[in-house]
């Protein structure tokens, strides 16, 4: 009997994820979304290559010149990375219409003078002098009598290898840049399919349609499946643009992909699947609590506000991924999927750290289920002004005793059910306006304490802000939705 | 059968259902009825768990509802809603498949509704794109459409026009007749009483009165008496033991006790009923039952 009542409701959540794919998928706002996001990242990929024409520069020779010179402008070039062709002309003017035309980059006049059409391009003119001045002194020696084969052993190149220091050994700025831009993707996609799932609920509410669904399904499996259908359609739209990225790489042809390895990528899809989860859980209660479409943007404020600090707080943790304060935001639950796949990317995670902290991740998310499915039920049947979340939280239903309505309330279950009734008519503390101005004040206090604490440990004073005014903005975001409209708890008739 | 045992639920200090006791019988139409506050809505939502008794039972067929019942059950809900932006067949079909039925089941019994209720024209359009007749259409053939054993409607009639309110009290007969279980709550109290075979009275949570409207009427100790006579207005006080309730020109309507001596009423009359048009002796309407067991 149990079995075969989850079965259904397995069934059910798994018929509204079908729905929010079918409905949301075939939305002309989600298509324009997705091509809109395949035209950017294909333009950000290929644009570069069209602009910054790396391909072969021409070398135009004129007059005297050694006769060894087009071959070692060449030479030289080829070990700057730079292919050049080379064009002789039999006059000087032939030589100079071709430059002012464009048709080559610099004229070599006579070995000696280098002429160009606007500013001097810095690398090629290296290049060129330094072809000239090898040929000029192999001359010399010839002329003073040392044979080539000893001059070829006196100009043996020394091999020079240059070097580009990232934060970390082993990491360079082109990493840390791939590291940002992935956790930026994360942020951008976590809180778009988070917000999708807050409107998503709030539109069921507004319309009333969720009377007609929690009639006949758990409120559970409405969540759920809301969550999982977004989410897959999320994953979706990632696929198709990451395939788009990698076809427009391969046409492009020369596009340096910055050097992220698999694993890395992997990691990044789990961080994105547990950040979503958990964000979609809390944004899916929050949206539980208003009662019109336009409740959504203050609904949604203090989830935003930490995904956005957490995000800030990796980036500023960027430079010093193994200290003790990136350790923390990388293992703590609503920071982690911001922090954990910038370290990891870092190399500056032990194998078991990214295991370690999605189990407590998963375990939060859990927590975060059973907290939320509970004011979820108890807000979504609530019509009126938004719901305070300490209300919701109140009136709400034991968790799992839904069924039971029917069977008549159990001893057990009616127990808190009154309960909850005897703290109904007592005010409390958040209801005493001074009080909640001295809660804010505290909270204010906490806040600047925190960042000045954080900023001297980690001697950066940016992050000290950024810890600081996160916490004061989240946490009244966080006062203001417990104590909202202090009122009966929701009385329908 | 479905039967409602000692349900209670409290809202804060505000008792909304206090220990009610009713049924509403199979292949009958129940009228729900109650001043706006009463308890209704809350009642019907406690059929589908929507409302967490505090105490009591809500039974369907002698058990306890749970989910697996409320597969065939059909709900609408005071408040109308549906996703106003999904096509009218898809959504239909939706719920009927979060109600338990396969696809292809699902589209033929759907398809079926459209077609009776004159939608099926209609079937891909947005549901927001219909007029609020269609629309409440719609919203009707969700109740309808897994062919429920039980029918909750909450004000069905409420914001139709005087057609569409024909053709909804033809339904629900026709889904009576089928030997569904129809409970309804509506304020039209005309409508209850041709549409209706029993009632049931909710007023400040309590069930007042619950039975056949007709026993229901029949056991009242109070009968109407409406005479139509010509000439001119008798002298209402020498009838004695009736009273005068309201009276026009050639019209009026008088309440007298069960068991009143008719042949001695008639004989009060002026000329000894020379002038009488008509003579009508009948228990309460509905309207009348009602307005005695609220204002009790």
């Amino acid at each position: 009997m149990n079995g075969t009542k989850s079965m259904n409701s397995v069934r059910q959540a798994w018929l509204v994820a079908k729905r929010e794919i079918r409905e949301r998928g075939r939305s002309r706002a989600f298509l324009a979304s997705v091509l809109l996001m395949i035209a950017a990242v294909t333009a950000m990929l290929v644009l570069p290559v069209l602009f910054t024409s790396g391909g072969a520069r021409d070398v135009g020779l004129t007059g005297p010149a050694p006769a060894r010179l087009a071959a070692t402008i060449s030479q030289q070039a080829r070990a700057a990375s730079i292919t050049v062709r080379i064009h002789h002309y039999p006059s000087l003017a032939s030589g100079e219409r071709a430059v002012r035309d464009g048709r080559i980059d610099v004229l070599v006049a006579g070995a000696w003078r280098l002429e160009w059409r606007g500013r001097p391009d810095n690398q090629l003119k290296a290049a060129v002098t330094a072809a000239i001045q090898l040929v000029t002194v192999q001359q010399r020696a010839t002329t003073a009598g040392i044979s080539p084969g000893t001059m070829r052993s006196l100009l043996a190149p020394v091999p020079v290898t240059s070097v580009e220091l990232g934060h970390v050994t082993g990491r360079g700025p082109a990493d840390e840049t791939a590291v940002i831009v992935m956790t930026g993707v994360l942020l951008f996609c976590i809180s778009v399919f988070g917000s999708m799932v807050l409107t998503g609920v709030l539109e069921e509410k507004s319309s009333r349609v969720v009377e007609v669904l929690l009639a006949h399904m758990p409120a559970r499996s409405l969540l759920a499946g809301k969550i999982a259908g977004i989410g897959l359609l999320g994953l979706a739209q990632i696929a198709v643009t990451a395939l788009a990225a990698l076809v427009a790489v391969t046409a492009a042809g020369s596009v340096d992909v910055p050097a992220v390895r698999a694993t890395v990528l992997a990691w990044a899809l789990v961080w994105f699947v547990l950040g979503y989860l958990l964000y979609a859980t809390v944004y899916g209660t929050l949206g539980s609590l208003g009662s019109r479409t336009e409740d959504a943007q203050s609904a949604a404020g203090p989830a935003t506000a930490i995904l956005v600090v957490s995000y800030f707080a990796a980036f500023a943790m960027i430079a010093q991924p193994a200290s003790a304060a990136a350790r923390v935001i990388s293992f703590f639950p609503l920071t982690a999927p911001m922090a954990m796949p910038g370290r990891i990317a870092m190399g500056a995670t032990a194998w078991w750290e990214p295991v370690a902290a999605a189990l407590v991740t998963l375990a939060t998310i859990a927590a975060l289920v059973a907290i939320g499915g509970r004011i979820y039920t108890s807000a979504i049947l609530h019509s009126g002004p938004a719901l305070s979340l300490r209300a919701a939280w109140r009136t709400a239903h034991t968790p799992g005793s839904r069924t039971t309505a029917g069977t008549g309330a159990l001893p057990a279950t009616a127990l808190p059910q009154r309960a909850h009734l005897r703290s109904g008519g007592r005010t409390t503390m958040t209801t005493d306006p001074t009080s909640h101005r001295l809660l804010v004040t505290v909270l204010t206090g906490i806040g600047i304490a925190l960042g000045v604490t954080a900023a001297l440990l980690t001697r950066d004073v940016i992050i000290g802000v950024i810890a600081g005014a996160g916490f004061i903005a989240v946490t009244i975001q966080m006062v203001k939705l417990w104590g909202r409209h202090e009122g009966p708890p929701a009385t329908p008739h | 059968m479905l039967s409602f045992d000692g349900a209670t639920k409290r809202f804060g200090l505000l008792t909304a259902l206090d220990r009610c006791t009713f049924t509403a019988r199979a292949g009958r139409l129940t009228g729900f009825l109650g001043p706006n506050g009463a308890g209704k809505t809350t009642a019907m939502r406690a059929v589908f768990g929507l409302v967490e008794l505090d105490d009591g039972t809500v039974r369907w067929q002698g058990r306890p509802v749970s989910a697996a019942e409320r597969e065939r059950f059909g709900y609408m809900p005071e408040e109308r809603g549906l996703y106003p932006r999904m096509r009218v067949r898809d959504q239909l079909v939706y719920l009927s498949r979060l109600y338990g039925r396969g696809t292809r089941d699902a589209t033929a019994c759907v398809d079926a509704w459209l077609e009776r209720l004159g939608l099926a024209g209609r079937a891909s359009e947005r549901l927001d794109r219909l007029s609020h007749g269609n629309q409440q259409r719609v919203q009707l053939i969700a109740a309808l459409v897994n062919e429920p054993e039980l029918l909750v409607l909450d004000e069905p009639f409420s914001g139709l026009d005087p057609i569409a309110i024909s053709a909804m009290s033809e339904l629900l007969s026709d889904q009576a007749a089928q030997g569904a279980t129809v409970l309804f709550s509506s304020h039209q109290l005309d409508l209850v009483e041709d549409l209706c075979q029993d009632v049931v009275i909710i007023e400040h949570g309590r069930i007042v009165l619950a039975g056949d409207l007709n026993d229901l009427r029949a056991t009242v100790p109070q009968r109407f008496i409406d005479i139509r006579y010509q000439g001119p207005p008798p002298d209402w006080r020498r009838l004695a033991p009736a009273a005068l309730i309201e009276a026009s020109d050639g019209h009026a309507r008088l309440r007298v006790e069960r068991g009143i001596d008719m042949a001695a009423l008639l004989a009060a009359l002026p000329g000894g009923g020379a002038g009488l048009v008509s003579f009508t002796y009948q228990p309460p309407t509905l309207q009348e039952l009602f307005r005695e067991a609220v204002a009790a």
